[in-house]
């Protein structure tokens, strides 16, 4: 309106009286005034009105199903959140008007949250193609949205401790849906590690799982496809830094790729055991601990899971097999063995030959002529 | 001299085309598993159809040559022909003396060569090279394939032991055949690029005189051996 106004006025100077010109100026300068305050009090934002019902501790609607809608909005929360410039309508953009007739409908944090938004918004296009998403585009009723794991009004930043993904918090807000396997996890190596002892390079959720781009095991684009699983736990079972630091046992990987398992593995095939097909997804525990898939009295169980024959006696003997360290006893001896059985032969066969070639060459049988009946 | 003896008897040539085929089919197949890092054995993988495929050929070039030895032992020991043969690739005393006599012959330290039957110091060498090589493998092989029984009563250690002997095993005789054969009928200057014994049977008298002295002695007095 104020532009077009002001177009008016210019493009006619003349034909109007001064007066109305002046009229004209007062109009747009009131306007002009009118609409500055808008954006000048959104530095503190204008929570004030919605906050005259949301913000009375206990405010809520019964609706007709008897479900009960908590609609307390929690001052300080929201000023401490990284959204504390924005406004109430930033992200509930179909309220028009107070009191609001209809409940509002789901935020929807795409709004700003896309790619390339030049006011720096973390882009989340990634979430639409994880199984998360997926669920969204859907429109499954369940499906988790951003502001299931990120929170609502108290949204922080990842690295705050308050935050809700921060990598401490987010087993605990995965756990939320996912409960059996953050029961697990939380007993596992990795939780404890984590959650207990406060080892931040300790694995959680999003270390094997991904953060916005989580998809199902069986798809092959999964961190966690049972051809990506060695990846994902190389990043840290591979990290000479962190086996010395923290004591892991080293050389996992590695003996793993040397075992059909691993080649196997290596070569696509899914049937065959990666990591977590023995030592668990979620409730990884040390070989030491009795509740451990590869302590010895449970290991014929974990074995036996493909291999139906397993017994007590097969799990005599390493898994992990590096047969050319000598704590592997008698394998690295039989490897050796055959090591030096065949470059001594491959030697005393090369001798040979070159003997009898260097014979024929002095005896000038070499050169074809003395060939025999041939 | 056009004249030659048959050296290889057809069954012979038969019975050691079907062990070429799958003694070939099995190194390829087993040795890209066993040095599966490099290049030329991941696409020797791909092109086995995978390592799933690559077992079953494996598995199958197996029972081809398990079947084939299984055979010669019959033949070996109840045909007039295969106990001859067996008898004539008996390692005897006069094989050391033989390699000792070659060896000195070679360094010039004499003059003389070492004179030979049908079988030198070497072919004996590897004949029984191979029966113990593939004896081994088949027994190591059969218990790596059915592992889900040999586990039933082997430690995880032994079926270890087993993996890394059949995987040497199987270089070794790669290995040994490979050289011998291509010293013996590609590279010596008598035959190169390739004796063709293994498909006519034949060996030419001149040769038959000088590689095995012995054998022709005994050959040529007899005329109805010689054969054009």
């Amino acid at each position: 309106m104020k532009k077009i106004n002001s177009v008016a006025v210019h493009s006619v100077p003349d034909k109007k009286t001064k007066i109305t010109v002046k009229l004209f100026g007062f109009i747009l300068l009131a306007a002009a005034i009118l609409s500055l305050p808008t954006r000048a009090v959104s530095q503190p934002p204008l929570y004030q009105k919605c906050l005259l019902c949301h913000g009375r501790p206990g405010f809520k609607k019964i609706l007709p199903d008897g479900k009960v809608l908590e609609l307390f909005v929690n001052k300080s929360e929201l000023e401490n959140s990284i959204h504390s410039k924005l406004h109430c309508t930033d992200c509930h953009a179909d309220v028009m008007e107070i009191p609001h007739l209809k409940i509002p409908g789901k935020v929807n944090c795409y709004r700003c949250h896309y790619k390339d938004n030049p006011n720096g918004a973390m882009p989340a296009n990634e979430f639409f193609q994880s199984v998360h998403g997926q669920m969204v585009t859907a429109g499954d009723p369940k499906a988790p949205r951003c502001q299931n794991c990120h929170g609502s009004h108290n949204i922080q930043k990842v690295n705050s401790p308050l935050s809700t993904v921060n990598h401490q918090n987010v087993a605990y807000t995965c756990g939320k849906c996912h409960k059996p396997q953050y029961d697990n996890y939380i007993q596992s190596i990795h939780g404890t590690a984590l959650l207990d002892r406060h080892i931040k390079s300790a694995p959680t959720c999003t270390t094997c799982h991904g953060k916005h781009l989580i998809l199902k095991p069986d798809n092959p684009e999964s961190s966690i496809y049972p051809l990506n699983v060695i990846n994902v736990c190389s990043k840290c079972h591979e990290n000479k830094e962190l086996i010395r630091k923290y004591n892991i046992p080293g050389g996992r990987i590695s003996t793993y790729k040397e075992s059909y398992h691993g080649i196997a593995d290596e070569f696509g095939s899914v049937r065959v055991a990666n990591c977590s097909s023995c030592h668990r997804a979620h409730l990884i525990l040390p070989e030491s601990n009795p509740r451990s898939s590869i302590n010895k009295a449970n290991l014929a169980k974990t074995c036996g899971k493909c291999h139906q024959n397993a017994n007590i006696n097969f799990t005599k003997g390493k898994i992990h097999v590096n047969y050319k360290s000598k704590s592997t006893g008698i394998l690295y001896y039989i490897g050796m063995f055959f090591e030096i059985l065949t470059v001594s032969t491959l030697t005393l066969l090369f001798i040979h030959i070159l003997l009898d070639l260097f014979r024929r060459y002095k005896s000038g049988e070499i050169g074809g002529k003395n060939k025999r009946g041939e | 001299m056009n004249h030659s003896v048959e050296r290889l008897s057809k069954n012979q040539r038969i019975q050691h085309i079907i062990l070429l085929i799958s003694m070939i089919m099995l190194s390829l197949t087993g040795l890209a598993l066993k040095f599966h890092n490099n290049a030329f054995s991941v696409w020797l993988i791909k092109l086995e159809g995978g390592i799933w495929v690559r077992g079953l050929i494996h598995r199958f070039f197996a029972i081809i040559l398990i079947l084939l030895s299984l055979y010669h032992l019959l033949w070996v020991t109840f045909t007039d022909e295969g106990h001859k043969e067996l008898m004539a690739i008996t390692p005897r005393l006069k094989d050391f003396s033989d390699f000792i006599k070659k060896i000195a012959y070679n360094l010039g330290l004499s003059n003389k060569q070492p004179e030979f039957d049908k079988y030198d110091y070497l072919q004996k060498l590897q004949y029984w090279g191979v029966v113990a090589g593939t004896v081994l493998m088949a027994i190591t092989g059969l218990v790596l394939w059915f592992v889900n029984q040999s586990m039933a009563i082997l430690p995880k250690w032994v079926i270890d032991v087993t993996t890394l002997i059949h995987g040497w095993d199987g270089v070794l005789i790669f290995i040994v055949l490979f050289l011998f054969h291509l010293y013996n009928v590609h590279l010596n200057p008598e035959v190169f690029p390739m004796s063709k014994t293994w498909i006519d049977g034949k060996i030419p008298v001149a040769r038959l005189k000088h590689e095995h002295k012995l054998e022709y002695d005994k050959l040529i007095p007899d005329k109805e051996n010689e054969k054009n």
